[in-house]
């Protein structure tokens, strides 16, 4: 009867050694990290600073804010072929519904900035590292932030501001006010970057803000504000000691050998041959098919239109910049536009390679930057914040600024035909005739200097239902009242009780 | 855990050393048709020494010396239904006996067993609700997965291949969808769980498998019975002389019903239609005579070989048995470059050390590699494009090859630009170049099996221990190669290489006790504890840029890129389980059974690990009361009910952590700099979900058991499930934690029918099966849905919410065509540019416009009724079984008809479409006007896409005659057949297949659960017609 001890024995170890085993439970995270074990050195703030910038690039083809500064205005038509991306249409013709694909991932891919900024804020304080660096650091975050912001506010208004790390509770968050999302957010956000980011960026750091990046960003925020006098007084700022200075040649901001030049405030960074993929895809989004391109984004009869000529049809050079039109060389100089490409007859060129520089099967891989501010802006907002506090005759030097440089192309760009001399008549100096006509010089200006810089719906939405109504008379559906803004995406709305 | 094994080592010693001085009286115990009997009980009269025979048949009773008292004992062998029978042998430490005792049965019963959790019941003790199949009703079918034969035989089972490419997945679904996590069900391979079971074993390997659908029967594996488990037996060696068996069979496989495309007349024509109605340059009628006529669905078809032989060799003595086999399956896709090979082994030993100790070792090894295509979904996120879905797409006109023999890619005819003939013809791929450029394979080395002790402490009292092993290694290996009209595709090419190890051990210690007092109070006891733990480890490499395509050159570290990436990495779970369960049974007339089970999870953060759970069941067998006792027709009427609780912890590893991830990058001044982000967000609260079923059943026979039927009706709540709740995009893109927030029922009724005669010349054999299924979400993260299956850039087509089924269609709602501007100005504003011809919606909430507040859930890609039905006869020396299969009341969303029907580029459409389009008032209300701008409209997800996925199938057929052979002819049985797979379907569903079940895209879409985004078809690989001839020899 000895075993039924040994059984008794037996359970007993079952048993009792078990509770003991709570240790066999525990696995180790490896191989990576947890947030917990992060943000500890400037390695890791450098890490996850990148890890911010990573949200501004166009390698991600859902980054599709063109289709909101472009497609929706009177500018730019959606292209491709009828059909192919049919939620880009709707957008282009205000039949706007809040599933709209094209909502839900600029939204997402904007905020996805915004919280990868507010964490590392948040964890700033813990990391030892030189004091320097860490306050610039926190400078560019808090421009990436701003620069989020910014978009997400022009696109779709009133929106949630997170400004820490929200727990999933406090993702719960109701709308701020679109003027608080400015006063609250981006522009201290601006403010305090400007404080600590240096002068200026050598070119090995092109692409990261410098102080006056954040004061230009400062003007353009205020502008947007329609807040004039700071807006003239940042735009000043940058003007007087930015040192930035317009190219010669138009062109050269849109060329991959000029870019990051001297006009260049603040730009998106491509590079081709990563992996992840960080080139420029938008190379391939509006390539006319022809050159294995998918033709989106193409510019209207309208946006044409807008461009000044002489007397002797010599047109503004920008146009030709800008626009591939019938019977102009395309960029391999053998090859000559071909309307066909396109629905509207013309195309856009500002982020397009030729293909020597980007072969036809690697047309995604675009080496592009997107120029997010160049001084050309700067100096049209000053323009403009001058006028409309009725400093016009300040304004009229500003604008005729930008004027001189483009016909001045004709002096530099070997390229143009009659290179050598300015055409006559061509972009003549506009005079003070008076706040109002100066005022519709420098919105006419704004569009051919910025076309296809996907501003232009906001800078018509900023001008006003009247202006908004006229520029947009052949989009039916268009009210300006509700279409202002864009409708917060579906996805927001089934997650966010708050709204 | 060391201080474990050295206690239990220590312990096993003590017992080894404790039993030496007894009688031991062994045997096996069969019927007159010579199966085992498992069960029976065993003792000496008039003692309470005793035990019960195991689940070969095999008993071993101990009678230690001095407890019996006397000359002589008698040893009585009696089980319920048998005639008892007795052994008077000497009282003599010294003498053991060997008896094989066969028993006759009291009437003409033949009592059945099933196997339940650790251990065998009679199916009269059963009272949960369980389904079991026995391995001889799937013979012969060329299946390369045993899960497939699941599939329509057991009521509430819901088998579904995610394709019909070779060696491609299965989905099985016991009772419904509990959870928005995972549903797949535990596994239980001879006491091993897992979790998957590709390639352990060939079908020839396995004597039955049982389905345990309540958690009554579920409860005691706990931890992962959620879903519901199935517990697979393999077949075992018997005792007698070495027998050999060898299973032959070998077909061809070709496809089934083809969707019916236009040919190039019919293309240019509707194209041209299109063009005028859109302002664009038609076809011009001077090309026509450049053009080809392909049929390019039929162009990717081929007739495809499979074959398998299994070899088998078993046998043993009185105290050994073994059984070891092997076997090699080969099957070749129906689509060109995919096909599936496997060779496995197993070995199976067991034997009795000592007449108390049993030991033995199952161990399976196979080897399997996997030629894949991608052949569904849309290559989003990487899979590559899909055969299937641009055969759906390329234009007739395009040829095959080029006059150089190349495969044709851009359509090239001479006089027209490129993107002419884009436009004109399309620019998709050529799905036959596509296919066969496909170099992808997936390679798996896998080792599973157990060993066991089974100690006999005293009577009635068993441990057992059973260590068990699942090691599975694999390595996955693309080359993307570059081709294609100026290297278009796949530039640069490149290449990936996976290499996983994942290993998992289980350990397993069980105490068992049976009692009977009084003949009448038959009790069990069974306590146990179970460790689980799971490693995953392995490598990830990239390279790009090969000099030099050819095959023997598609090696890592070939490639030009400068950038190649190698990764690394390492994870690992584990599971720890008390369990005890207790059955009472009344004189066989009542049935209690309690379960209670503590299992600890290394999912959650420390403090929610432990979840407990209860069951309880109960049962009345009531033919063998007085009241029923002369009813002669009633051979058997039990009632049964249970409720249970059965636990759910599959959900992301390190749930509890926010995790940053790498390749968030980004270029400064022209250098890529790394970045980091949070690519998880974690939550430390979250612990078990809990699955609550409650099963009410009543089994009846009739006739002798000619007739049967089992019922069940079951309420199942899933409660605390474990969802990735959706945040606010706002709050940031990475991925949400699992949090227990939600609750789901599933319903439904369970019918087997089961008619036999086997007494005439004509044996035959009839069941039936059919299962209704209620889902609904019933609440949902404080009423925030889920949307999920993306159908197009940030569109999606189901969303799962409160009142609806899980992964229920949300779209708009097709309310025809508009026949014309007066049909379209009284109808709600559906934007502009509409015009006659353009697809009317419905204006759900009557505002008169047409938005997505007009999108409504409007069906749902799980059936309301499954039913399988198997038909076996018998005359003399033939043999023939029918096995028809079928669901009823489900819908899916062909996808692929968006772009096929729905205009998109230069992509060829289906001659359904073709045939009834709307061409001018009143020629349709289903299939609107040609036009690639009315797209914006008539393309929206709507009912337009949605398509009834009810099926009837004739899954298997098969004829067979076995020779006579006579005592010394040295053959025991010689069987030839013929058969057929998938003869014919009855189905309204247009697309390839409606056994799909989800895509390829799945895989790599992020948080998209397969239940949630369940019936999408992309154009799917459609499962073969397999006609086959086999032969079984046994020697």
């Amino acid at each position: 009867m000895k075993r039924k001890y040994n059984i008794l024995f037996l359970l007993i170890i079952l048993i009792a050694l078990f509770p003991g085993c709570e240790k066999f439970l525990d696995e180790e995270l490896k191989g990576e990290r947890s947030d917990v074990q992060f943000f500890q050195t400037a390695t890791d703030a450098e890490l996850a600073l990148t890890g911010i910038y990573n949200c501004l690039t166009f390698a991600d083809a859902d980054n599709r804010i063109w289709v909101f500064g472009d497609v929706a205005s009177d500018d730019a038509a959606k292209g491709g072929n009828p059909g192919d991306q049919a939620d880009i249409d709707r957008i282009d013709n205000f039949n706007i519904a809040a599933d709209n694909g094209n909502l839900e991932t600029v939204w997402a891919i904007y905020y996805e900035g915004v919280s990868r900024a507010n964490k590392l804020l948040d964890n700033m304080d813990g990391i030892e590292m030189d004091g320097e660096r860490k306050s610039q650091i926190i400078g560019e975050a808090k421009f990436l932030r701003a620069y989020y912001y910014f978009w997400l506010t022009n696109i779709f208004g009133d929106i949630p501001v997170h400004l820490t790390t929200p727990t999933p509770e406090e993702m719960q968050k109701a709308k701020s006010l679109r003027v608080d999302v400015f006063n609250n957010a981006i522009i201290p956000d601006l403010q305090d970057a400007a404080t600590r980011l240096p002068a200026s960026q050598s070119l090995s750091q092109a692409g990261r803000p410098s102080s006056f990046s954040a004061t230009a960003f400062l003007a353009k925020s205020y502008l947007l504000m329609e807040d004039w006098a700071n807006a003239e007084n940042a735009a000043n700022q940058v003007i007087q000691q930015g040192g930035y200075m317009l190219v010669n040649i138009y062109n050269m901001n849109f060329q991959l050998a000029t870019k990051d030049n001297l006009e260049s405030i603040f730009t998106v960074q491509h590079l081709a041959g990563q992996d992840p993929w960080l080139g420029n895809r938008l190379n391939q989004w509006f390539a006319s098919r022809a050159e294995n391109g998918y033709g989106f984004n193409v510019p209207t009869q309208s946006f044409v239109d807008e461009f000044e000529k002489t007397a002797e049809e010599v047109y503004d050079p920008r146009l030709d910049y800008t626009v591939g039109r019938s019977g102009q060389p395309w960029f391999n100089d053998t090859v000559m536009f071909d309307p066909s490409w396109s629905p509207t007859g013309y195309m856009q060129k500002k982020y397009l390679q030729p293909l020597d520089e980007v072969p036809r099967t690697l047309k995604a891989d675009g080496e592009l930057n997107f120029i997010f501010l160049r001084y050309a802006d700067v100096l049209l907002i000053m323009a403009e914040a001058q006028n409309e506090q009725g400093k016009t005759g300040d304004a009229v030097g500003y604008l005729n600024m930008i004027r001189k440089r483009a016909r001045e192309c004709y002096l530099y760009d070997e390229n143009l035909p009659g290179y050598g001399t300015i055409p006559e008549g061509l972009l003549p100096d506009v005079e003070d005739q008076g706040q109002s006509y100066v005022r519709n010089a420098i919105r006419h200006e704004r569009r051919v200097e910025l076309g296809f810089e996907f501003q232009r719906f906001f800078d018509v939405i900023r001008y006003g239902e009247n202006y908004a109504n006229n520029a947009f008379n052949d989009k039916e559906n268009f009210d300006y009242n509700t279409n202002k803004f864009f409708p917060i995406p579906q996805k927001e709305i089934d997650t966010n009780f708050e709204l | 855990m060391r201080n474990l094994i050295t206690w239990l080592s220590l312990a096993f010693f003590f017992l080894i050393h404790f039993t030496a001085l007894s009688q031991t009286i062994s045997g096996t115990i069969i019927d007159k048709n010579n199966s085992t009997i498992p069960g029976v009980s065993i003792y000496v009269e008039g003692t309470t020494i005793g035990t019960t025979s195991d689940i070969d048949g095999y008993y071993s009773l101990i009678i230690i010396s001095g407890d019996v008292i006397g000359d002589s004992l008698t040893i009585v062998y009696s089980f319920v239904g048998f005639k008892p029978q007795q052994n008077r042998i000497a009282n003599d430490p010294a003498a053991n006996y060997t008896f094989d005792i066969t028993l006759l049965e009291e009437i003409e019963m033949l009592e059945e067993f099933v196997v339940v959790g650790y251990g065998v019941q009679k199916k009269s003790d059963v009272t949960g609700a369980i389904s079991s199949i026995k391995m001889n009703e799937i013979n012969n079918l060329p299946i390369t997965r045993i899960d497939q034969a699941l599939q329509g035989k057991a009521s509430g089972v819901q088998v579904s291949q995610t394709s019909g490419a070779p060696g491609e997945g299965i989905k099985v679904r016991i009772r419904g969808i509990g959870t928005i996590n995972n549903n797949d069900p535990l596994y239980i391979v001879d006491g091993i769980p897992t979790k998957d079971i590709a390639g352990i074993l060939s079908p020839e390997d396995i004597e039955s498998m049982t389905v345990l659908k309540d958690a009554a029967s579920a409860a005691i594996y706990g931890a992962r019975a959620g879903n519901g488990v199935i517990i697979i037996k393999t077949k075992k060696g018997k005792q007698g002389k070495t027998s050999l068996s060898y299973n032959f069979y070998s077909g061809f496989q070709t496809h089934g019903a083809l969707t019916p495309m236009t040919n190039t007349n019919e293309y240019i024509e509707i194209f041209n239609e299109a063009a005028a109605a859109d302002g664009r340059d038609p076809i011009p009628d001077e090309i026509v005579p450049q053009l080809s006529d392909t049929d390019w669905m039929k162009e990717i078809f081929q007739t495809a070989i499979m074959q398998s032989h299994q070899l088998s060799l078993s046998g043993g003595d009185d105290k050994t048995t073994y059984l070891i086999s092997g076997g090699y399956q080969q099957q070749d896709g129906i689509i060109h470059n995919s096909s599936y090979d496997r060779v496995n082994l197993r070995t199976s030993i067991a034997t009795y050390l000592t007449d108390w100790l049993n030991l033995g070792v199952n161990i399976t090894s196979s080897w399997s590699n996997r030629d894949i295509i991608g052949a569904s979904g849309d290559g989003y996120g990487g899979n590559g494009g899909s055969v299937v879905r641009y055969a759906f797409f390329r234009t007739p006109p395009v040829p095959v090859y080029e006059p150089n023999g190349e495969f044709s890619d851009l359509p090239q005819f001479d006089g027209y630009s490129r993107a002419q003939l884009n436009t004109w013809f399309g620019d998709g791929y050529n799905p036959v170049g596509l296919a066969k450029k496909y170099d992808w394979s997936d390679k798996i080395f896998r080792t599973f099996g157990n060993l066991f002790a089974d100690v006999q402490l005293m009577e009635g009292l068993n441990f057992r221990t059973d260590f068990g092993i699942d090691l599975s290694t694999g390595t996955e290996k693309r080359f993307n190669e570059n081709w294609g009209t100026d290297g278009r595709i796949n530039n640069p090419n490149s290449m990936y290489v996976n290499t996983e190890l994942d290993f998992t051990y289980t350990w397993t210690n069980t105490l068992n006790y049976k009692k009977t007092f009084n003949e009448k109070h038959i009790t069990s006891f069974l306590l146990g504890t179970e460790v689980i733990k799971n490693r995953n480890h392995g490598h990830i490499g990239n390279d790009r840029d090969f000099p030099d395509q050819s095959p023997n050159y598609r090696y890592l570290g070939n490639g030009l890129a400068l950038n190649k990436s190698v990764s690394e990495f390492e994870d690992g779970w584990a599971l720890l389980s008390v369990f005890s369960r207790v059955n009472y049974n009344y004189n066989n007339r009542f049935l209690v059974e309690a379960v209670i089970r503590t299992d600890g999870s290394s999912r959650f953060a420390l403090g929610k690990r432990w979840g407990a759970f209860y069951s309880g069941s109960a049962g009345w067998n009531m033919h063998h009361e007085k009241f029923l006792k002369d009813v002669n027709w009633l051979s058997q009427m039990k009632l049964r009910a249970s409720i249970g609780q059965t636990g759910n912890q599959e959900i992301r590893l390190y749930n509890y952590l926010s995790i940053i991830e790498d390749e968030y990058n980004y270029p400064i001044g022209g250098a890529m700099n790394i970045g980091y982000a949070v690519a998880s967000f974690g939550n430390v609260n979250t612990t078990w979900e809990t699955t609550t079923t409650y099963d009410l059943g009543l089994d009846l026979a009739f006739f002798d058991d000619r007739l049967s039927l089992i019922t069940d009706y079951y309420w199942r709540y899933t409660t605390d499930m474990l969802i990735p709740v959706p945040l606010p995009p706002s709050g940031g893109s990475a991925d949400p934690p699992f949090i227990n927030a939600g609750e789901v029922l599933n319903r439904g009724l369970e019918v087997e029918l089961f008619w036999q005669d086997t007494k005439k010349k004509l044996k035959y054999q009839i069941g039936g099966n059919i299962a209704t299924l209620y889902n609904e979400v019933l609440s949902l993260s404080n009423g925030r849905p889920i949307s999920a299956g993306r159908i197009d850039n940030g569109v999606y087509a189901t969303l799962t919410e409160e009142g609806y089924s899980i992964g229920s269609f949300y779209l708009y709602e097709m309310e025809g065509i508009f026949q014309n501007e007066l049909d379209i100005f009284t109808h709600a504003y559906q934007g502009p540019n509409i015009q006659p011809g353009d697809v009317k919606f419905k204006d759900q909430n009557g505002d008169n416009k047409i938005n997505e507040k007009d999108k409504t859930h409007v069906g749902s890609p799980i059936p309301d009724l499954m039913y399988g039905l198997t038909m076996n006869f018998n005359r003399g020396a033939w043999d023939l079984s029918i096995f028809f299969q079928g669901v009823m009341g489900n819908e899916y969303y062909m996808q692929v008809n968006h772009d096929i029907e729905g205009f998109y580029r230069g992509f060829n459409v289906t001659k359904r479409y073709y045939d009834n389009r709307w061409t001018g008032e009143g020629t349709s209300d289903e299939y609107p006007r040609a036009s690639w701008k009315a797209t914006t409209n008539n393309k929206k997800p709507s009912t337009r896409f949605l398509e009834p996925a009810s099926y009837f199938r004739l899954k298997n057929i098969s004829l067979g005659y076995s020779f006579a052979f006579g005592e010394n002819a040295g053959i025991k049985a010689l069987r030839v057949y013929v058969s057929a797979q998938n003869l014919f379907t009855i189905t309204n569903y247009p697309g390839l297949d409606p056994e799909m079940y989800d895509s390829d895209n799945l895989k790599t879409e992020k948080r998209s659960n397969p239940d949630l985004a369940a019936g999408i078809d992309w154009g799917t690989y459609p499962m073969p017609r397999i006609y086959t001839f086999g032969i079984n020899i046994d020697l």
